[in-house]
């Protein structure tokens, strides 16, 4: 107890140096709880914007890794690439069902998508399309099935998108198609057997109506008969060229990844893509991910790619001022350490005389050690309530000062680069409907950026700040403990003497 | 023949500081034995190793060599902070006394470092002083507003705070006046005298070694 009592004495004793102790723990603690609600708010941010998003996976294949080898200037080189395409060995549905199956996924779904021709349907077409065949330049496959000579070809009539399940038809939930007439029961029926939801101008061209049904071909004459359960139509939709009245989607047609699945096991020759999508636990899985993938099958001129870009987009600016509160924290706590402990080991050499009485009438070095933590802590904790309170009125505003002079930054860069495409006016190719927006973005809702933080002083920064704030006072306690340690009385009296 | 009365006794300590060549010793080879209700002088030249033994003595330093037993217990074995704070008073020549204090808060500093039971500390204090010459006005001022003799009487309130069996007094009248050295050494006589207390004093002032039961002499190491 009466370790405590000096401790008391020293302090109302040595003023002048308390008062500078109290006032450079009270900045470093206003510093340290300003950073703190900046980084524990933007994290809480940062977190429930992340949780908005599905942690998703996607395959794709590696160009750069095909192309490296080839000499586009060299037409001859062409054919070999065509074969090189050709010859990659694609993944089924059951191979993704396989992938699936990792530890690393949560859940999965893909789209089946299949080019076939109409039979007793005809082309929404208001030109004369091209019969010239396949073109010399091999088309890049898109997923698994994508080196298949039909997919993608435009000699074909229509393109059939397959869905696996309700989450997979990402058209539909970002709003790029919305259905406009559709059965009673085609939820039902929808992702099993023979029906499809087709786009209303293509409806409209061939008169057909919900629970009509129509037949498609393949290349060898086998017909496929499927019944409309829904008409849908195309949002934001450019047109198929600039020569065509009808959109990109007209002759798409909606269907499930079974009945696709069906029509390609029936005939080997009809060849599809599917395009999975995982959704996983942690982005940082990616690299174990591919290489589980890599190691059930996967040809390695695929590559596996999460949105995680796409899901931070509106993150970098709260998390540039994360990263500067983080800074900031850790030079505020190295300096404001440093200089609490010189001034402790100047406040030790002061106190060597009364150390060296102190041990001399009895007083243990432990016992000792203690009174002077107790100064510290008794000054430092004071300073720091005084701190955390200074720092909790000022967190708000000095978060979101930073935010906005972040944001500003942002901002001016952005319309620089809209500047370059044609001014104020012009459209931004980072946006969604860009052709950058639609490789990135893939169609996802428009991030909105945070313009504010907000920053709130909590239990939990209080805590965090009491944490660092005790850490602190005994790592420049340590200056006492050592010196403690190190004199012996008799030593300090002669120096006196 | 063994003294069964003394309660200090010193067997052919030597002390040699760690910075010390081989052979370089401060304190070789000393014995003495010191008793109860008797006052003694350590006297010696400077670097005889007066300071050294005492010192050793108060528990400031272990010696190196040889062995230093207090009523029966060997200080090697035991906790030193606790020996200084309870068994034995130190008085120092320059008083050592922290001045930020007042002279009865100097006491009862000592009386909490012992963890001695007394129900009120401010009250014994105040007798301490009595006891050493003081007046009770002197109790609350910092100890720098006192003289030399007066500081020294503080010390020496101080170091029977917690009623040691043994007081050991490095030239306590090193820096007083002729009449102050005997007002200091009656003090320590009627300790020693009346109270029983071991008193050992080091000094090399003749008039001390006139006045104390035993002088002891230490000799320059060679």
């Amino acid at each position: 107890m009466f370790i405590f009592k000096n401790a008391l004495i020293s302090i109302t004793r040595n003023k002048g140096r308390n008062i500078l102790i109290g006032i450079i723990i009270m900045v470093i603690a206003a510093a340290s709880t300003i950073t703190l609600a900046i980084n524990n708010t933007a994290s809480d941010l940062i977190n429930s914007y992340q949780s908005a998003y599905d942690k998703e996976l996607t395959i794709t294949f590696n160009r750069e890794n095909m192309t490296k080898d080839f000499d586009f200037s060299k037409r001859e080189k062409l054919d070999d690439m065509k074969e090189k395409f050709n010859n990659i060995s694609s993944y089924t549905a059951s191979d993704v069902e396989k992938f699936a199956e990792s530890d690393y996924v949560e859940s999965y779904y893909y789209t089946y998508d299949v080019s076939l021709n109409g039979h007793n349907i005809e082309k929404a077409t208001s030109e004369k399309m091209s019969e010239e065949g396949d073109s010399d330049i091999p088309s890049f496959p898109g997923g698994g099935g994508g080196m298949s000579r039909s997919f993608g070809d435009s000699s074909y009539d229509f393109t059939l998108n397959g869905y696996s399940s309700l989450e997979a038809m990402s058209e539909f939930i970002e709003g790029t198609y919305e259905m406009v007439e559709i059965s009673d029961d085609a939820w039902e029926k929808a992702f099993d057997g023979n029906y499809a939801f087709i786009n209303e101008e293509l409806a409209s061209y061939n008169n057909l109506k919900l629970g009509d049904t129509f037949k498609l071909e393949d290349e060898d004459g086998n017909t496929y008969k499927f019944t409309i359960i829904g008409i849908y139509k195309e949002n934001e939709s450019g047109n198929a060229g600039p020569m065509n009245l009808f959109s990109n989607s007209a002759n798409t047609i909606i269907t499930n990844a079974a009945a696709l699945t069906a029509i390609t096991k029936a005939n080997s020759n009809v060849k599809g893509s599917i395009n999975p999508t995982f959704i996983i636990y942690d982005y940082n899985d990616k690299d174990a991910i591919q290489a589980e993938f890599y190691k059930k099958g996967l040809d390695e001129n695929y590559v596996v790619e999460t949105n995680e870009e796409t899901a931070n987009a509106g993150l970098s600016s709260i998390k540039n001022v994360q990263a500067f509160a983080t800074t900031f924290l850790i030079i505020t706590l190295v300096i404001g350490g440093i200089v609490l402990f010189v001034i402790n080991m100047i406040n030790i050499r002061e106190r060597k005389y009364e150390i060296g009485v102190l041990r001399t009438i009895g007083i243990s070095k432990p016992k000792l050690t203690m009174q002077f933590v107790a100064e510290l802590l008794i000054v430092g904790f004071v300073a720091l309530m005084i701190g955390a309170g200074i720092g909790a009125v000022m967190s708000k505003d000095v978060s979101n000062s930073l935010l906005a002079s972040e944001i500003n930054s942002s901002k001016e860069s952005s319309d620089k680069i809209k500047g370059n495409f044609g001014g104020p006016g012009g459209f931004n190719p980072m946006e969604n409907g860009g052709p950058m927006g639609k490789i990135s973005g893939k169609g996802k809702p428009t991030v909105q950026a945070y313009e504010s933080i907000d920053a709130v002083v909590n239990i939990s920064v209080l805590l965090e700040l009491l944490g660092i704030g005790l850490t602190l006072i005994l790592i420049s306690s340590l200056a006492a403990m050592i010196s403690i340690q190190r004199f012996t009385p008799l030593t300090i009296l002669k120096e006196r003497s | 023949m063994k003294n069964t009365k003394a309660l200090l006794v010193i067997k052919n300590a030597s002390y040699q500081y760690s910075d010390a060549e081989d052979g370089e010793y401060a304190l070789l080879d000393v014995s003495f034995e010191f008793e109860k209700g008797k006052i003694y002088a350590i006297r010696g030249r400077s670097g005889t190793g007066k300071t050294t033994l005492l010192s050793l003595i108060s528990g400031l330093e272990r010696c190196t060599e040889g062995d230093i037993i207090f009523d029966g217990k060997n200080l090697r074995d035991i906790n030193l902070d606790y020996y200084r704070s309870h068994d034995i008073g130190i008085v120092f020549q320059s008083y050592n006394l922290l001045p930020f204090m007042t002279a009865s808060e100097n006491i009862i500093l000592s009386m909490d470092a012992s963890g001695i039971k007394v129900a009120d500390k401010k009250k014994r204090a105040l007798e301490l002083m009595r006891s050493v010459g003081l007046k009770d006005s002197y109790a609350n001022r910092k100890v720098l507003r006192l003289s030399g003799g007066e500081q020294q009487r503080v010390a020496i309130a101080r170091s029977l705070s917690y009623n040691p069996k043994m007081i050991v007094a490095d030239e306590p009248t090193g820096n007083l006046d002729k009449q102050t050295e005997e007002e200091i050494l009656e003090i320590f006589k009627n300790l020693a005298h009346e109270e029983g207390k071991c008193v050992i004093i080091v000094t090399h002032s003749a008039n001390v070694c006139n006045q104390v039961d035993k002088v002891f002499d230490l000799k320059k190491v060679k």
